[in-house]
C-alpha cells in the first residue's frame, strides 16, 4: 500500500450520524452546560434567547398565570426546560388559532371528532402513528391546562422528551428538518426513538415554517385533515398500491407511476405519488399532501368509516407497468403515406401468460397488457418450414374470410423458423442473472425461478456452460461458469439462493455481462438470461441507459433474454425493452408449465437465433384493397424507411419459432368500409392500375445470425390464395380466434359483433390434436374472461 | 462572524447558543470520531463525550486558533480518554475488543483498523497525525496547531508513517 491509497482509505466517508445519538449527545451536553452555567442568568447575554422572548410576548396575551414561579420545589433547570415546552406549545397554539380563524371548517372538523389521531407535538405524547399534521386543533383546548399542570408533569416530560427543548426557534427547527429527512432515508437505522423525535420535530418545524411564510396553503397542510390513509391501512384495503388507496378518498385523484383510472368525483385535488416504495420520507410527503385535501366530503376512511366498496374487478392496474399503446387504426392504401405497412417480427409471448394469470384470478387484464401479436404467437402453428439454415424461414400467406366483419378478409402471414437438428446445435454459454431481492420472496417468484432454471438445465447439452449471478442489495457471482455436465454443482448453487434485500438490477446486469465476456466463446451462443420480477430500483434504472448498455453488448455478441416472474410489480415495458435491445426473448413465467414450455420445448428457439432483425413490409394494392388494418404489432411498428435500413434493430427469430401476423382488409367494391369514401375523392384513377389479382406485396428482410447485411424475400399476396390449404386450415382458424379474443380484451373496437361465445366456438372448432393442452387452456381462458366481464 | 458570536454567547452561559453550536459541529465531531474508531456506536459514544466536554471547556477557547482546530483537539483527547476507559473495562477480553463496524465489515475495513492500531503503536500522536493529515487533509502546520506540537514534528511523523507504510508493503509482498 502506498501513501496515496492510505489517504484514499483514510478519507473514506464517515457514515451520517444517527439522529437519535445526535439528540442524546446534544441533550446531555446542554444539560451539563446548564448545570455549569446555572448561576449565570441567561438575561445577561447580549441577546435574549428567542424562546424566552417569544414566551414573554405570548404569555400575557393568552395565558395570564404560569404558576411555575410559585412552585418553589421546581429547580431552575426544570423551569428552563419547561418554559421551552410551553413556548413551543404557545407558538403552535397561536398558529393553529390563526389557522382556525381563517378556516372555520377545521374547527367543525375537530369538534366532529374525525381526527382521532392528531396529537400535540409538544405534549410528550407518543405520536408514532399520527398520520397527519400533528398540529391538531385540540391543542388550543388542552394547552392552557398543560401550562397549569406544568409542575406535575413537566419534569418527566423534559427528561424523556427532548424535542421540547430543542425546537424553540424557527431556523433551528428548519435545520433539524433537513437532518430528519436525511434520517428518514437512513431506513436501516430507524429505531423508535428516532421515529418519535422525527415526528415531533417535523411537526414543530412545520409549525415554525408556517409561521414564517404564512401562506394559506401551508396552513391548510398543517390543519387537521379528515382523510388519511396510512401504510397500516393499505393491507386492509383491497388495493395493491398507495395511489390506489389514495383514490379511495373522494375527490382525490392520485397519479403515480402507474396510470390510474380517473374517479367520477374529480373536484378534489391531485395527489402525486412520488415513489412506489413508500419509505418513511415518501410516507411523510404523502401525509402532507393528503392532509391538504379539504373537500366537502369528509370521510375518515383510515379510522372509522367502512372501506369503500371494492372497485369492479375490471382493469386492475396494480403496480405492473405496461407501455401504453393504441390499436392500429384503419389505413387506406389509396393514400400514398398509408400504402406501406412495416413492422418488426415479434416472437415474445409474455403478454399471453400475463393475461392468463390475471384471468385465473378472475380479473380482466389491464388493456395495455394485452398485445395481440404476443397472444397469437403464444401458440405453435404448423406453417411450412424452410429447408436450410441459409434460408432460415419462408413466409406462408393465407387469405380467408374475416369473422369480425361481413365482406372483409383476413390475410395471415405465417413464418416458421428453421429447426436446428440437435447435432447442429452450437454450444451455449449462459449466464443466469437472478433477482434475489426481497420482493422475489414469493411462491411464484424465486422458487419458480429455481424450478425453471433446473428445467432449462435439463434441456442443455453437457458441454454447455452455465454461470449464476444474483443481484439484490449488491450483485454477486454464485456460480462461476460451469459445464452443464456438473449438474449437481449447479443445482446446489440454485438451492442455496435466498431472497432478501433491495434490487440493484443494473449492477447485476453489468456483472453478468462481465462474466459472459470472460467466458465468451466465439463459436457458442453467448447469452445472459435475466430472471426478475422487474423491480430495478437501484443503480442505472433509466430504461434508456439500460437499453443502450444492452445494445452495446449485443454488438459484442452477447445476447439477453428476460424471463419475468411474479405479479404486482412487474415492469413489462422494461423487460420488453431490454429483451428487444438484447436480441432476446421476453417471456413471462407464471407457472411451472409455462416454464416448461418456454425453457424446455422452446429452449432451442429461445437460445439459438436463426435470423436477426426480421422486418416485414406489406405494400397494399390500392386497386383491390380499400382499407386494411394490422392486427397487433402496435409496439413493433417501424417506419417505412426503416425497412431497408440495416442499422435499425428489429425482432429475431429463433430455431423453430413461429411468427404470425394478421391483416384485416376490406376489398374494393365490398360495402363494409369503416371509412366512408370522401365526396370529392377520385377513386377511379387508382382503380385502373394493373395487377388486379393481387391484394398486395409482401417483403421480408432479415439477417443471418452472424451477418450484418440483410437479405430480402418477396412474395405477392394474391386474391386467389384464398383457398386455405387443409394442413394449416385449423391453425388459421385458431390464430384468428386468439386474435379475436385479444381484441375483445382490448375493448373490441374493430370486431363489431364478435362475442366471447363466438371465440369459444371458433377455438373449440380449431383445437385440433393439441398434445400439450395449450389450446384447450385457451378456451378455458375465454370462459374466464366471459365470467370476469 | 456568526460562529464567533455563538461561541461568545455560549461562553457567557447562553444555553440556546450552545445548543446551536452543537448543531453546527456535531457532524464534524461525529465524523472525526468515526474515522478514529471506524465503528458507529463507539463513535457516537466519543461524540457524546466530546459534546459534554465542550460544555465545560468552551470557556477555555481563546479565539487564538480556528475553532475547528480547537475542536479536533478536544475530540482527540476525548477519543483517547474513551479508549483508555475501554481498555480498563475490557481488559480481560482485550483481544475481542477489536471494534467491529456493523455496517461494512469488509476486508478493507479490517485492514484499515489493523493499520490504525499499528500506527497508534508506532508512537504517541502517530495515529492522530495520520488522521489529521491524511484523512482530514490538513496541512502540517494546521495539524501541528491541533495537536499542540510544531509543524516540523508533524512533518517528521508523516515521514515516519510513510516509512512504516513502505516497510509494511515490502513485508506483504515478501510474504505473498
Amino acid at each position: 500500500m502506498n501513501q496515496s491509497s492510505l489517504e484514499k482509505q483514510l478519507q473514506q466517508q464517515a457514515p451520517a450520524p444517527d439522529p437519535a445519538a445526535r439528540i442524546a449527545a446534544r441533550r446531555a451536553a446542554v444539560e451539563e452546560f446548564k448545570r455549569l452555567h446555572g448561576a449565570v442568568a441567561p438575561q445577561s447575554t447580549s441577546r435574549r434567547g428567542i424562546f424566552q422572548g417569544l414566551s414573554g410576548l405570548l404569555r400575557p396575551s393568552r395565558h395570564q398565570q404560569d404558576g411555575s414561579d410559585s412552585m418553589p420545589w421546581i429547580t431552575r433547570n426544570m423551569w428552563l426546560s419547561g418554559a421551552a415546552s410551553i413556548c413551543v406549545a404557545l407558538v403552535g397554539g397561536t398558529i393553529v388559532w390563526n389557522t382556525l380563524k381563517q378556516h372555520p371548517e377545521l374547527t367543525e372538523l375537530s369538534q366532529a371528532g374525525t381526527t382521532p389521531r392528531g396529537a400535540g407535538s409538544e405534549t410528550g405524547t407518543a405520536v408514532q402513528t399520527a398520520p397527519v399534521g400533528s398540529s391538531s386543533p385540540e391543542i388550543t383546548r388542552t394547552e392552557p391546562e398543560q401550562g397549569d399542570a406544568l409542575p406535575a408533569n413537566a419534569a418527566s416530560d423534559v427528561q424523556s422528551n427532548e424535542p421540547a427543548a430543542t425546537a424553540p426557534r424557527v431556523d433551528d427547527a428548519r435545520v433539524r428538518i433537513e437532518v430528519q429527512q436525511r434520517a428518514a432515508e437512513d431506513k436501516a437505522k430507524q429505531d423508535e426513538v428516532a421515529k418519535e423525535s422525527a415526528e415531533n420535530e417535523q411537526a414543530a418545524a412545520a409549525l415554525a415554517s408556517q409561521a414564517a411564510d404564512g401562506t394559506a396553503q401551508a396552513k391548510r397542510e398543517a390543519g387537521a385533515a379528515a382523510d388519511a390513509i396510512t401504510a397500516d391501512d393499505l393491507g386492509k384495503l383491497p388495493d395493491v398500491s398507495l395511489s390506489e388507496s389514495l383514490q379511495r378518498i373522494p375527490g382525490v385523484k392520485a397519479s403515480g407511476p402507474t396510470p390510474a383510472a380517473p374517479l367520477p368525483n374529480e373536484q378534489g385535488q391531485e395527489v402525486v405519488v412520488t415513489g412506489q416504495r413508500a419509505g418513511l420520507k415518501t410516507a411523510m410527503e404523502m401525509r402532507r399532501s393528503v392532509s391538504g385535501y379539504t373537500g366537502p366530503e369528509k370521510n375518515a376512511i383510515a379510522a372509522n368509516a367502512p372501506p369503500a366498496p371494492p372497485p369492479p374487478p375490471q382493469q386492475v392496474t396494480g403496480r405492473d407497468k405496461f407501455e401504453h399503446f393504441e390499436l392500429n387504426s384503419i389505413k387506406r392504401p389509396q393514400l400514398e403515406a398509408e400504402r406501406f405497412s412495416t413492422f418488426s417480427a415479434d416472437v415474445d409471448t409474455s403478454s399471453y401468460s400475463f393475461v392468463r394469470k390475471q384471468l385465473d384470478q378472475g380479473v380482466l387484464p389491464q388493456k395495455d397488457s394485452v398485445r395481440i401479436e404476443e397472444m397469437v404467437n403464444y401458440f405453435d402453428y404448423s406453417w411450412p418450414t424452410a429447408e436450410s439454415r441459409e434460408q432460415p424461414f419462408r413466409p406462408t400467406v393465407v387469405v380467408s374470410d374475416s369473422p369480425w366483419g361481413k365482406g372483409r378478409k383476413l390475410i395471415h402471414i405465417g413464418i416458421k423458423g428453421y429447426e436446428l437438428p440437435a447435432k447442429a446445435r452450437p454450444d451455449a454459454n449462459l449466464v443466469m442473472l437472478l433477482d434475489v431481492s426481497g420482493s422475489m420472496d414469493e411462491p411464484d417468484k424465486l422458487p419458480l425461478v429455481k424450478q425453471s432454471m433446473k428445467l432449462l438445465l435439463g434441456s442443455l447439452k453437457p458441454t454447455d456452460t452455465v454461470a449464476i449471478v444474483v443481484y439484490a442489495g449488491a450483485a454477486g457471482m454464485v456460480l462461476p461458469p460451469t459445464p452443464v455436465g456438473d449438474k449437481e454443482e449447479i443445482h446446489d448453487a440454485l438451492d442455496r439462493l435466498q431472497a432478501g434485500g433491495s434490487t440493484a438490477g443494473a449492477e447485476g446486469i453489468e456483472l453478468a455481462y462481465q462474466l459472459a465476456e470472460k467466458s465468451f466463446r466465439k463459436e457458442a451462443v453467448n447469452r445472459v438470461i435475466l430472471c426478475t420480477d422487474g423491480d430495478f430500483n437501484v443503480g442505472i434504472d433509466s430504461t434508456n441507459e439500460l437499453k443502450g448498455y444492452v445494445e452495446r453488448k449485443r454488438e459484442k455478441g452477447i445476447f439477453l433474454s428476460v424471463l419475468g416472474f411474479g405479479q404486482g410489480n412487474y415492469r413489462d415495458e422494461l423487460a420488453q425493452a431490454l429483451a428487444q435491445n438484447g436480441n432476446g426473448v421476453a417471456a413471462y413465467i407464471d407457472t411451472v408449465n409455462e416454464a416448461r414450455k418456454v425453457l424446455v420445448q422452446e429452449a432451442v428457439a429461445s437460445l439459438f437465433t436463426i435470423a436477426k432483425d426480421v422486418k416485414l413490409q406489406v405494400e397494399f394494392n390500392p386497386a383491390t384493397v380499400a382499407e386494411y388494418r394490422l392486427v397487433g404489432y402496435e409496439t413493433r411498428a417501424l417506419k417505412q424507411e426503416d425497412f431497408k435500413n440495416d442499422k435499425v434493430d428489429a425482432g429475431d427469430i429463433g430455431a423453430g419459432h413461429t411468427v404470425t401476423a394478421i391483416y384485416e382488409i376490406t376489398p374494393v367494391g365490398v360495402d363494409a368500409r369503416m371509412i366512408e369514401p370522401g365526396r370529392y375523392a377520385d377513386e377511379a384513377r387508382v382503380a385502373t392500375k394493373s395487377k388486379g389479382n393481387e391484394y398486395g406485396f409482401l417483403r421480408i428482410r432479415y439477417k443471418l445470425p452472424d451477418a450484418s447485411v440483410s437479405k430480402e424475400m418477396q412474395t405477392p399476396i394474391t386474391i386467389d390464395s384464398g383457398k386455405v390449404p387443409e394442413s394449416i386450415e385449423r391453425d388459421v382458424q385458431f390464430s384468428t380466434a386468439v386474435a379475436g379474443f385479444a381484441q375483445l380484451l382490448r375493448g373490441g373496437q374493430f370486431t363489431v359483433s364478435l362475442s366471447y361465445e363466438d371465440v369459444i366456438k371458433q377455438g373449440l372448432a380449431a383445437r385440433g390434436e393439441d398434445p400439450y393442452g395449450y389450446r384447450n387452456e385457451f378456451v378455458q381462458l375465454v370462459r374466464k374472461a366471459q365470467a370476469a366481464k | 462572524m456568526e460562529e464567533q458570536d455563538l461561541i461568545r454567547r455560549a461562553q457567557q452561559g447562553d444555553a440556546t447558543a450552545f445548543g446551536e453550536l452543537l448543531d453546527l459541529y456535531y457532524d464534524t465531531i461525529f465524523r472525526f470520531a468515526w474515522k478514529w474508531c471506524r465503528h458507529r456506536e463507539n463513535a457516537e459514544d466519543i461524540a457524546q463525550l466530546a459534546c459534554i466536554k465542550l460544555a465545560s471547556s468552551l470557556a477555555q477557547y481563546r479565539f487564538q486558533a480556528a475553532f475547528s482546530s480547537w475542536l479536533y483537539r478536544l475530540v482527540i483527547s476525548c477519543a483517547q480518554d474513551w479508549q483508555r476507559s475501554q481498555r480498563r473495562h475490557d481488559h480481560d477480553e482485550l483481544h475481542e475488543s477489536v471494534p467491529r463496524d456493523d455496517e461494512s465489515q469488509t476486508e478493507d475495513q479490517i485492514y484499515l483498523l489493523q493499520l490504525l492500531e499499528e500506527l497508534a503503536d508506532l508512537g504517541e500522536g502517530m495515529k492522530e497525525t495520520a488522521l489529521l493529515v491524511h484523512a482530514e487533509g490538513m496541512s502540517h502546520a494546521e495539524a501541528g496547531a491541533v495537536l499542540g506540537v510544531s509543524e516540523s514534528t508533524i512533518s517528521w511523523r508523516v515521514h515516519t508513517i510513510r516509512r512504516h507504510m513502505g516497510k509494511r508493503e515490502a513485508r506483504v509482498s515478501e510474504s505473498v
